[in-house]
């Protein structure tokens, strides 16, 4: 038996013993889309605007209508259509024709269409050339790279791809001088589909930069046609909502950059300058100590609460894409203080391989409290029957985050994760209390029966025959390293329980409590709630 | 918290009894109710409904027994204990009137008036007291030791390592979850209450079994040397035996202790469970100033010996703790931590002080031995070590910010994606 696998359970129900061995190619359980998906989440993304995906119908059902109910709740997205390529396109004819019907069908009611390369259209060079490409509002191709790059990579790659073709776009009747504004205003760039909790923390930016009396210019790409894009540069700031994408165009529109924050320091620290930026320093203020007697409020209360005390003692780990990653490793960790057992990215260069993860969380002790992760991560909270409570910061992973009600960012965002980690301590506090609607075992003997025949015992063992069971020591060691993987403010929970139930069955038999009796009574311990 | 709450947690962790709370209103029975359930299982509360109307037909007494009876015949739990808080106490139900024992099952009257029992402290003595007191007489053949405290659970297991090494044992430990655990007593040599609380159950237990007692708890380098010690005393074991085996726990707890170094630093304790002798006792040999302890609990004679300790040792016991008094002190000089109640945690956590809330954090921890003492000031020492996070969250709230230290985007992940975009001739 390998040494790391856990007492009281069979190497055959780890799955980490299976996926660990070590084959040629290992990609398990990916995590992020390809570049035709990237590219398609920001195109679809505005509004007025169709997508065409080059390519087979998988490449279309399974981003457009499957994923994308499950990351948005959005039953299909209607302004994706697909080339619908056959063998007839693959093998002979090529893409355009194909692609022209489509075009032309997508194209209807001026809508601004943007064809998007696929795996298959790439292999076979199919692109989009038409007599047409340079008459205003004609059908895009974008070169979606989708062999190569990642979804984040091309969705920031296809913002600045519409930035650099702003010109290209015009309103229907002409463009009208834009009105001046009265107050200071922002562009805000990001989110797009796909982009988990993306709604919340939107809303939550909208709140803040309306708190220091500055305007929204633009919410690109989700509130904007494709003829407004040339109007990013109206704005006096913009905010990129991610880092994964965005910055690209944030830096080419040439305004002053914010990245949303998370933590309570970072958006104090971001209100102030942005507010500095957009010369609202007194406005920006005054928001930021109304701010404290209002959605703070509750924040200070819970600090203030003995729910904080548990933090020191309450390990997470996190794996999500690099924004979530470092923000919560940086919220949850410092200003929290919640010790950060394990960290990781999910996309990027520093991208942590999914059976890596598997092996950390399987091995830490204590195992995390919470794991804040996508499905992978649940899935090996099961799999690999870890004693750890799962929350969700990234996909995949089916979840609905569209009230908005639940941001990472901002202040709003602060409360939302503190009350999350808190309601989190007592789920796990509810799993492991003793638990029974049951009333207790009907009583086989009455006291004086319980003090009968004891002096013999005594005389016998040098024990009463109720006394303290003695435990043997590798019974006693067992229990010690079971307990040291429970998250910690459970553990006089746990070891009341196991503690009890190891002596009772040790009664029962007649003997001492041993490891094999311990090891019994931690494999009937279930972490599921 | 309510102070009966002290009792009916313990009785509801007892997994061969039925308790019954006979509760002042639904105010009261859902106070109680809502904390058992977060702290201590997830298992109902029994309790016969009370109304004005019922306390002035006089029915009241009647339908308890009706219950007690009915409960014991169809499910004779080990145990059923009668929980009477305010209301009921002071109505005066006759409770000698109950039946002793229905079949297997011991019906035992706990007397909880909250407005006379004033700390969990006493409401665990008096459970443990009434549970005792309807035990028969100690045998003639008695051996080990009783242990008197609630102590982390495996706690019994490691003291009864140290005790076999010295030629005895853990003979019972109480509160216990069993029945069997009080009955037990009656075969133990010694009694050795771990807490200064448990008084009025020792004053009794004195009357009716005789036994030898010892004070004190194996905790800290001191504590642990002396308790060895006494058990051995009181037991005339082998003295050169007790005497290595007290050196040796000794050293073991002064090695884990020097781990965690607290010289240089101020702390306020303020408790109520009694057992915050015994914390301060840790604080102070692990180098730390404690000017005073505050505690919930009321002078008493099992006390003594912690209090002389302590006073040698620069702290002074405040006893019948007051709460503004508390509050006020934490402004007398610069604490490095506080570890208390709630509200003292709240107010401290307002000045930028870390704090615990001694409770949740510290008593449901072990503290006795080496690895009790390791672990404790443990979180101890990870807690002050928080001071800059206390104290920026203090300040922020205050509107007295100092500069600060991060900028919004210090934390935020760096990704520059220029060269990728160049390479794919975007840029």
């Amino acid at each position: 038996m390998a040494p790391h696998v856990r007492e009281g359970i069979a190497p055959s129900e780890l799955v980490s013993e299976v996926v660990n061995t070590p084959i040629r190619k290992r990609v398990t359980d990916l995590d992020h889309a390809g570049g035709d998906t990237g590219a398609m989440q920001v195109f679809a993304s505005l509004r007025d605007a169709n997508v065409v995906l080059d390519g087979p119908v998988g490449c279309h059902v399974m981003p457009a209508v499957a994923v994308i109910n499950y990351t948005d709740a959005v039953p299909y997205l209607q302004n994706v259509t697909c080339s619908e390529l056959s063998e007839t396109e693959v093998t002979l004819s090529g893409t355009l024709g194909a692609l022209k019907e489509k075009v032309a069908a997508a194209s209807r009611e001026g809508r601004q269409v943007f064809i998007v390369s696929t795996p298959v259209s790439e292999l076979i060079g199919a692109t989009w050339t038409t007599e047409h490409a340079h008459e205003p509002n004609s059908a895009l191709f974008f070169d979606s790279h989708s062999l190569d790059d990642d979804e984040w990579k091309s969705r920031d790659r296809a913002l600045l791809f519409l930035w650099q073709n702003r010109n290209h776009f015009s309103p229907p009747g002409g463009s009208a001088p834009a009105a001046p504004r009265a107050r200071p205003s922002v562009n805000i760039i990001g989110p797009t589909y796909g982009n988990f909790n993306s709604y919340s923390d939107l809303a939550e930016i909208k709140r803040l930069v309306a708190g220091i009396g500055a305007d929204v210019n633009l919410v690109y790409p989700f509130e904007a046609h494709p003829y407004d894009t040339v109007r990013l540069s109206d704005a006096d700031a913009s905010i990129v909502m991610y880092a994964e994408y965005g910055r690209s165009l944030a830096r080419e529109v040439g305004k002053p950059v914010f990245t949303a924050p998370i933590g309570l320091e970072p958006t104090t620290a971001f209100l102030r300058e942005l507010g500095s930026a957009l010369g609202l320093e007194a406005p920006a203020e005054a928001f930021i100590r109304l701010e404290k007697k209002t959605t703070l409020a509750a924040w200070h209360d819970i600090w203030r609460s003995t729910h904080s005390d548990f933090f020191a003692n309450a390990p997470v780990a996190i794996v999500a894409p690099p924004t979530y990653r470092d923000g919560l490793a940086y919220y949850l960790g410092e200003e929290l203080g919640l010790p950060i057992a394990f960290a990781a990215y999910r996309t990027g260069p520093e991208a942590t391989p999914s059976e890596q993860v598997r092996a950390v969380l399987r091995d830490l002790s204590p195992s995390p409290m919470i794991v804040f992760g996508s499905i992978n991560e649940r899935m090996i909270i099961a799999q690999e029957k870890l004693p750890s409570l799962f929350l969700q910061c990234s996909f995949p992973g089916a979840v609905v985050r569209r009230a908005t009600g639940t941001p990472f960012v901002g202040y709003a965002g602060a409360v939302w994760l503190l009350q999350c980690v808190c309601e989190a301590l007592f789920d796990v506090l509810f799993a492991n209390l003793p638990t029974s609607a049951l009333p207790p075992e009907r009583a086989a003997v009455a006291t004086r029966d319980l003090m009968r025949d004891a002096p013999e015992a005594t005389a016998a063992s040098g024990k009463g025959q109720n006394s303290v069971m003695a435990w043997t020591d590798d019974a006693k060691a067992l229990t010690e390293l079971t307990l040291k993987r429970v998250p910690f403010f459970v553990r006089v929970s746990v070891n009341k329980k196991l503690r009890s139930e190891a002596e009772k069955l040790a009664r029962t038999r007649g003997g001492t409590v041993d490891a094999t009796i311990v090891r019994e009574v931690t494999a009937r311990y279930s972490p599921n709630r | 918290m309510c102070p009966a709450f002290g009792a009916v947690r313990n009785l509801l962790r007892m997994e061969d009894a039925m308790p019954i709370v006979i509760s002042s209103g639904d105010g009261c029975l859902y106070g109680h109710t809502f904390v058992a359930h977060f702290y201590v299982a997830n298992r109902p509360i029994y309790s016969p409904g009370v109304s004005s109307e019922i306390w002035a037909k006089g029915s009241a007494f009647d339908e308890l027994r009706a219950m007690v009876c009915d409960m014991a015949e169809r499910h004779q739990p080990a145990l059923i204990p009668i929980c009477s808080l305010c209301v009921s106490d002071t109505v005066g139900l006759p409770f000698d009137l109950l039946p002793k024992q229905i079949g297997n099952t011991e019906i035992v009257y706990v007397p909880l008036p909250a407005y006379s029992v004033h700390t969990h402290a006493r409401a665990k003595d008096i459970v443990v007291d009434s549970l005792v007191w309807r035990l028969p007489p100690q045998r003639k053949a008695r051996a080990g030791v009783n242990l008197l405290g609630e102590i982390f659970p495996s706690d019994p297991i490691k003291i009864d390592d140290v005790l076999r090494r010295i030629g005895t044992h853990v003979n019972t430990t109480v509160p216990g979850p069993r029945w069997a655990d009080y009955v037990a007593m009656v075969d133990g040599a010694l009694n050795a209450p771990l807490h200064p609380f448990y008084s009025e159950s020792v004053k009794r237990m004195k009357m009716k079994q005789g036994l030898p007692f010892i004070e004190g708890a194996p905790v800290g380098i001191d504590g642990t040397y002396r308790w060895i010690r006494a058990v051995g005393e009181a037991l005339a074991l082998d003295p050169r035996t007790v005497e290595a085996v007290a050196r040796d726990e000794q050293d073991r707890v002064r090695l884990a202790m020097a781990d965690h170094p607290l010289g240089g630093l101020t702390f306020m304790v303020a408790g109520y469970e009694g057992h915050e002798f015994l914390l301060v006792r840790l604080l102070i040999e692990a180098g730390a100033q404690v000017p005073f302890l505050s505690t919930a609990v009321n002078t008493n004679p099992l006390a003594r010996e912690e209090e002389a300790w302590l006073k040698a040792h620069g702290c002074t016991v405040l006893y019948g703790a007051n709460f503004e008094d508390e509050i006020r002190a934490l402004t007398d000089r610069p604490y490095d931590c506080v570890i208390g109640t709630t509200p003292l945690c709240a107010h401290a956590k307002e000045l930028g002080i870390p704090s615990i809330y001694y409770t949740n954090a510290i008593a449901t921890r072990s503290m006795m031995l080496a690895d009790g003492a390791g672990d404790v000031l443990g979180l101890v020492s990870q807690t002050v070590r928080s001071k800059g996070r206390y104290d920026r969250i203090a300040r922020f709230f205050a509107d007295d910010e100092t500069k600060l230290e991060r900028t919004y985007t210090s934390w935020a992940p760096q990704i520059d994606l220029t060269a990728q975009l160049i390479a794919h001739h975007a840029l």
